[in-house]
């Protein structure tokens, strides 16, 4: 603690303490809590309290408090249980009989306060952060406090409820971690005390009668294996094991649910996978008495194992597959198709009545759907996936959903017609299909694949979040399509594919809805970015109306559509004058047509996401080398970096700072380094001419004014990156060692007005903007004067103030403990007022 | 039942107000579960900020519990962890709000991803893309638009004053119904209208309580103290810096301003130094029907948003000499613009900082409302405040008054309070169950509040059954209820109640017949017959019986209307008969009334 935070502290102790004050924020409070966490969190001893004896003056006064305020006294159940996290500190504080009387029968737990819920929070949360020593394990548990937990796991507040759980866990992992010498065995179950009570506890609350009680049990456990990996564990389990079986086939209670949440947690747990049979038995038993919309999640849990044994996995996999293996049973003629699975593995009757009722078709397919989607998103899928039947039952889902497909069978036409227009599903469906499309093994579909497809793009019906979906799943079969065209007749289906794309395309563009538009363009720019290479794709995309559309959307009235079209615009350029073989000519004037039209979003569009996107565009076509000659490309930077240096949005300055490091980059790359630290003779001559030939392009470029005057920036990335540039190329023209004493080089001609640049940097970078005059006293299109400004400036000591996060002054304890006092007494009335 | 859960908000206060905390209340409603709101906290830069979404479902995916999530309002207490909610939690169904929230909304939370953005090592934020990713989920709905979420669930926005495009909606569920206000106020000002709902008499409204106890001084008095300040500023030839967000307050203080100055002709520039406000005038401009009557009315002569005397603000002004008068973002000088003009200006005392809303601790705005004169500032540098520091409140909530009245209007049968504090609320509640007679909670944060409600359910019924159900018994009487015995058949989502014949017609099913029988042993060494003659006559002599039938059939049984008595000897036990009792389940009560009289024995023998 620093020196002005001990003196302040004493203060704060005592506002904080008076009931006369108005309550502090809860904000300034909580902050308040964490300041003293870091302080203890490495520190065991009792110096703190120590040192500040008003910390325990502060307790001592709030608990004589007639009436205190709930949240001071929430604050001091927590700021003592932090206190008490260390044993000396726990000992202190026993001795001045604190703890007893906050966490005691005869503190606030027994007073009328304790009906304030955030009272009973900080009880529960001082009493968790002191739970780290033994001690303390024995003052809850011999005090009566447990039960007061016990209690507490069926509060009224979600939070107590959730917070006593987690304690109890805490509190069990403890006691059996760390005061046993020797692990406790099946045979002896000699748990210590503590651990012995909660166990108890747990074992009782399963064979109570209350439904409440057992679902508090079943809480505790799930949480407790999901984060416990002792051998102890399943000492416990083995006690508990019969109890929790009979929930399964009994079902007096609805547990069920929570049943899948435990056993997951549990095989996740080293403990149980090599535990003998039983367990893996009552996994089993599980996955065949559940719903299947309760065992779907742990069905998908289990298949996400490398440990797990293979029969588990295929019954795992049986349940997942199951409605899906239903649809496509339901959709198909009698033996055109086989289903997904063995009829020998699978009862389908619970999940063909869930999938005829409204109520749970679309609930059970969207589950099932997501956690596909999850296991198709795993690189390495410990499991084989039916790719091609659940490729073709995602089909039959999208076509019962836009109702392309209405089967004769009575569960075919009760699903078709529930799924009907089914926003939800479809969602869900698309993004099967798009993460399928990374699976190999489905081509024998493609064609129909596409056919569902395209009627999804074209459909007025599709709304504009299912669209977003279609053009994704789109997009990455299209990428996958290609990659599997080899024989000329797959590409000439691959070019018909592309040619229906674009004529939806087309009409999408054109859509009065803005998130439509704005979608077909993201979706243009990504077709773009992964087939530009291709023949088909490029003659597809110029042979239609879809580049024409796309720059009449640079005029759009939604700016979200105007900046998706700057990108768009600017990945077209690849495939038309950027291509060094493009099926058409490359028309100059069409190219300087396009920039001229981007270069008018970036200096006038009035809004940033346009402009933002415009100077994105142009520093990705200066990396891929697009922007011409030496000389057209230091003009093409000296324009934007001018027009950006005033452009109020800051991320637009920032891209132009982006734009700039890579022009430097480049340049030194095509001319060569300017000097070469390691070469051991350097020869002046040349380098000198470099470094010559260098500054004069950036002084051209004016690069350095843009640079220097950035460092100023109100926003501070902006002065941040301008500050890694900059030091970027002092790295490039100085040596480490070569670097110039400032007070030496001051004294050179142009060395006044850079030490002029220096004092205004050294207060200018944290304090105000760059001075309007300031171009008036130092030359930045002086290739000399900016050679010693990166000598002399000291360009690391910008660099360490300006990557301190902008409230770090705000936010220091110290800070925090002065809003305190100085909000003693104001008047509360701007607290009730909204952002 | 309808069940209210105010949702995790890490902030453990009695109410979710106290300080500006945020809004999120997750509702139940006939097995459809809605989010209200899903606001940020600005007062942390961690995980505190967002609500605690993994308590709304333990295991489940939030996409399958949710039915629909509806924002209120564009302030980022009630929507700023949208894009968290949606991008980065995964939330994947619909998203509610009205149209010039869904289009205001960005700019508020792209104005707050640059303040974190600011602060280095922030992490878990939202970016640009996902901020839009999240707008294009968005269903803007229109005022007084019935909205089908799904076949069961509609919703109905109503218009709330408070800030532009903010609405309360109705949730309609069959005919179960709640109301949430989110922040509303009751009476119109420069540039909004007072909230409005219909008589739609919800079981359960939902409302702000922010200024549960106050009866606000009138807005004209604050304006009128407001351009006193910055007039006379301005006159001593000061610099007038009002920080703020780019939307809502900015709009309302530059209508105010610029109507001043042109009734003053006065000469001081006035500017507006973030180039949002083209943006969001534009919106004003646009949403002109949610503004007020007066803004609507002289809308046509001259649009009150094209401002003659505000301009755009270039960052060399700041050093100009004379007086001005600046609106900069962000609102609570975190950083950026505001704070840098801020520095510049704060060393004279002829210069004026106005704050026009809450700052949370942590930002310089904090640090001079409450009084602090010598701020520490980057760079070990000491910054002394000079200039005038004044805090003007322009929020626009409903207080006491305003809250009774929406109540009276809607005429609720239950009424919770949220975002407010727990004293106050206290108060109102007692106000609102005392004045109106209504039910009121007002639970903690994390708490779950039930609410029971009767839902009438329509039932059809044939004529048939009723007219045989009305001959039967009295008169039909309106005040008295009557109760009917028929077969309900629940079919296609209708309800029919029909006689059980027909009932078994329509469904194809055969009738069965239920008897409940019961054996009574009785000392009698009599014959059979002996001892059935005198049951019957038992029976006969009954007083209680003697409106029904009771019959000695010639089989040797007695039945009783449906209860059929037969006696044999017991197989043991000559000196014993048993009596076998059986009866249909409509004569259940007769059935155990004559059970019970033949276990009492019969009386001794007469002849």
């Amino acid at each position: 603690m620093t020196r002005e935070c001990s003196l302040l502290l004493p203060r704060v102790c005592a506002a904080l303490a008076d009931p006369r004050q108005p309550g502090s924020d809860d904000t300034c409070l909580e902050k308040l809590l964490d300041w003293f966490r870091t302080l203890t969190e490495f520190d065991p001893s009792v110096k703190l309290v120590q040192d500040n004896p008003c910390l325990t003056e502060f307790i001592t006064s709030v608990l004589t408090l007639p009436e205190p305020s709930p949240s001071i006294l929430s604050f001091t159940l927590r700021l003592a249980g932090i206190l008490a996290a260390s044993e000396s500190r726990f000992q202190h504080l026993q001795e001045e009989k604190l703890l007893v009387t906050l966490f005691g029968k005869d503190g606030p737990l027994n007073s009328a306060v304790w009906e304030d819920a955030s009272v009973r929070s900080g009880w529960v949360e001082g009493v968790h952060s002191m739970m780290q020593h033994q001690p303390a394990l024995h003052f809850i548990c011999n005090g009566g406090g447990i039960d007061v937990i016990f209690a507490l796991q069926g509060d009224p507040s979600l939070f107590v409820a959730s917070a006593a759980s987690r304690l109890l866990v805490h509190m069990l992992v403890l006691s059996a971690d760390s005061e046993t010498s020797k692990p406790p065995s099946a045979k002896d179950c000699d748990w210590p005390e503590c651990a012995q009570m909660i166990i108890k506890h747990i074992e009782d609350s399963l064979q109570s009668s209350s439904a409440s009680h057992v679902e508090q049990s079943l809480k505790l456990l799930t949480s407790l294996f999901g984060s416990c990996r002792s051998t102890w564990t399943e000492v416990l389990w083995l006690g508990i094991a019969k109890q929790i079986e009979s929930f399964l086939t009994e079902k007096t209670f609805q547990v069920q649910h929570m049943l899948a949440n435990l056993l997951l947690n549990m095989a996740w747990s080293p403990v149980f996978y090599e535990s003998e049979g039983s367990f893996w038995a009552l996994v089993t038993s599980a996955l065949e008495h559940l719903t299947p919309l309760q065992a779907g999640p742990l069905a998908v849990g289990l298949l996400r194992l490398y440990k797990c044994p293979q029969d588990v996995r295929i019954q795992a996999l049986t349940v997942l597959l199951q409605p899906m293996d239903c649809i496509l049973r339901a959709a198909s003629q009698p033996l055109e198709h086989a289903g997904l699975l063995d009829e020998s593995v699978s009862d389908p009757a619970t999940v063909e009545s869930l999938l005829s009722s409204k109520s749970s078709c679309a609930g059970l397919l969207c589950q099932t759907l997501a956690h596909l989607e999850k296991l198709l998103g795993l690189i390495h899928l410990p499991v084989d996936l039916p790719y091609t039947s659940l490729l073709r039952s995602l089909m039959t889902i999208l076509q019962f959903c836009n109702g392309f497909l209405s089967p004769a069978s009575p569960l075919g036409s009760t699903i078709s017609r529930i799924l009907i227009n089914c926003f939800r599903v479809q969602r869900s469906a698309l993004d099967v299909l798009a993460a399928l499309s990374e699976r190999v093994g489905c081509d024998t579909l493609i064609g129909n694949l596409f056919d569902v497809l395209l009627a999804y793009l074209g459909s007025p019906n599709t709304s504009p979040t299912v669209l977003k979906k279609t053009f994704q799943a789109t997009s990455k079969w299209l990428v996958h399509l290609h990659e599997v065209s080899r024989s000329k007749s797959q590409w000439q289906q691959t070019g018909k594919i592309l040619e229906d794309v674009f004529l939806v395309l087309q009409k999408r563009l054109c859509s009065p809805c803005w998130e439509v538009r704005d979608s077909s363009l993201e979706f243009l720019t990504v077709l773009i970015k992964r087939l530009r290479d291709q023949d088909e794709f490029r003659q597809s995309l110029l042979s239609s109306e879809v580049p024409r559309l796309t720059e009449n959307l640079l005029e759009d009235p939604e700016s979200y559509v105007r900046a998706s079209a700057v990108i768009a615009v600017g990945h077209l350029a690849f495939v038309t004058y950027f291509a060094p073989e493009s099926p058409v000519v490359a028309n100059q004037c069409n190219k300087e047509n396009t920039v001229a039209k981007l270069q008018e979003i970036l200096s006038a569009d009035p809004e940033g996401f346009p402009r933002r996107a415009v100077i994105s565009i142009f520093t990705k076509w200066l990396r891929q080398g697009c922007t011409g000659p030496l000389e057209d490309t230091e003009q093409f930077v000296s324009r934007v970096i001018q027009t950006v240096e005033c452009d109020l949005d800051w991320e637009v300055r920032l891209g132009g700072l982006e734009l700039a490091e890579v022009f430097c980059s480049q340049i030194i790359c095509q001319l060569g380094p300017p000097e070469c630290p390691y070469t051991p003779i350097s020869s002046t001559v040349t380098s000198s001419t470099h470094q010559n030939k260098l500054l004069q392009i950036f002084c051209r470029a004016k690069l350095f004014g843009f640079l220097f005057r950035s460092l100023c920036d109100c926003d501070k990335p902006v002065g941040q990156r301008a500050c890694d540039t900059l030091l970027g190329l002092r790295g490039s023209f100085y040596p480490i060692s070569t670097l110039k004493d400032s007070q030496e080089a001051w004294d050179s001609p142009a060395g006044s007005s850079i030490a002029w640049l220096q004092r205004t940097l050294r207060q200018g970078s944290l304090a105000q903007n760059f001075p309007s005059d300031g171009g008036n006293r130092v030359d930045f299109e002086d290739p000399e004067s900016m050679l010693l400004a990166l000598g002399t400036i000291d360009l690391e000591e910008l660099h360490d103030e300006l990557n301190k996060c902008s409230d770090h002054v705000e936010k220091s304890p110290e800070s925090l403990l002065q809003d305190i006092l100085a909000t003693v007494g104001t008047v509360e009335e701007n607290e009730a007022d909204c952002y | 039942f309808p069940e209210m859960s105010h949702l995790p908000c890490l902030c453990w206060g009695a109410g979710a107000g106290q300080d500006v905390g945020r809004s999120c209340i997750l509702v139940s409603i006939a097995g459809k579960n809605v989010m209200l709101d899903c606001g940020m906290h600005m007062g942390y830069n961690d995980d505190r900020r967002f609500p605690d979404f993994s308590y709304i479902t333990q295991n489940g995916r939030l996409t399958d519990f949710l039915d629909c999530v509806i924002i209120s309002h564009f302030h980022l207490d009630h929507c700023g962890a949208l894009p968290y909610f949606s991008e980065m939690v995964g939330y994947d169904g619909p998203i509610y709000m009205t149209h010039p929230t869904k289009a205001i909304c960005p700019i508020l939370l792209e104005d707050y991803r640059k303040i974190t953005v600011d602060k280095k090592g922030e992490t878990n934020f939202f970016t640009s893309q996902m901020i839009k990713d999240c707008m294009k989920k968005v269903v803007a709905v229109h005022l007084h638009q019935t909205v089908q979420v799904d076949e069961e669930l509609e919703i109905k926005a109503y218009y709330a004053g408070h800030v532009l495009g903010a609405a309360m909606f109705q949730i309609k569920v069959g005919c179960e119904s709640v109301v949430y206000t989110g922040d509303y106020n009751m009476t119109p000002d420069r540039h909004l209208g007072a909230a409005w709902i219909d008589k739609c008499r919800p079981d359960l409204l939902i409302t702000e309580s922010t200024y549960a106890t106050t009866i606000r001084d009138s807005k004209r008095c604050r304006e009128r103290d407001f351009l006193k300040k910055v007039h006379e500023t301005v006159e001593r030839g000061g610099k007038v810096l009002i920080p703020v967000f780019a939307l809502g307050r900015a709009q309302e203080l530059c209508i105010l301003l610029e109507t001043f100055w042109e009734r003053m002709n006065l000469k001081a520039p006035i500017y507006f130094s973030t180039g949002l406000t083209e943006k969001a005038n534009h919106y004003y401009k646009l949403f002109i029907t949610w503004t007020n009557q007066k803004i609507r009315k002289t809308f046509v002569q001259r649009n009150m948003f094209e401002f003659k005397h505000i301009k755009a603000f270039d960052r060399a002004f700041a050093d100009n000499p004379g007086p001005m008068v600046v609106f900069a973002t962000p609102g609570m000088l975190h950083a950026g613009q505001s704070l840098q003009i801020f520095r510049k200006w704060a060393g004279n005392e002829k210069n004026m900082v106005i704050m026009p809303g809450y700052c949370v601790q942590g930002t310089v705005g904090h640090k001079i409302l409450s009084g602090q004169r010598k701020l520490e500032m980057e760079g070990r540098q000491i910054l002394e405040v000079k200039m005038q520091v004044e805090y003007m409140s322009f929020s626009a909530h409903a207080d006491a008054k305003g809250i009774m009245q929406l109540i009276r209007q809607a005429e609720p049968r239950n009424v919770l309070l949220v975002h407010g504090e727990a004293k106050k609320m206290e108060f109102l509640k007692q106000k609102i169950e005392q004045e109106l007679n209504v039910s009121c909670y007002m639970p903690a944060n994390g708490e779950t509040t039930t609410i029971f409600t009767n839902p009438s359910i329509p039932v059809d019924i044939s004529l048939g059954l009723l007219k045989r159900e009305t001959a039967i018994g009295p008169l039909p009487d309106a005040k008295k209820p009557k109760l009917m015995h028929g077969t309900l058949i629940m079919k296609d989502n209708s309800f029919r109640l029909v006689s059980p014949e027909q009932a078994l017609k329509e469904l194809g099913l055969a009738e069965h017949q239920l008897r409940f029988t019961c054996r009574v042993h009785i000392q009698d060494p009599r014959k059979e017959h002996e001892t059935v003659l005198r049951v019957y006559n038992h029976l006969k002599g009954q007083v209680v019986l003697k409106d029904y039938s009771v019959q000695h059939l010639p089989d040797g049984s007695i039945t009783v209307e449906s209860i059929l008595i037969q006696a044999t000897a017991h197989s043991e036990d000559q000196g014993t008969k048993v009596l076998l009792v059986s009866w249909t389940y409509q004569d259940e009560e007769l059935g155990s009334y004559l059970t019970a009289l033949l276990k009492k024995g019969l009386p001794p023998s007469t002849s």
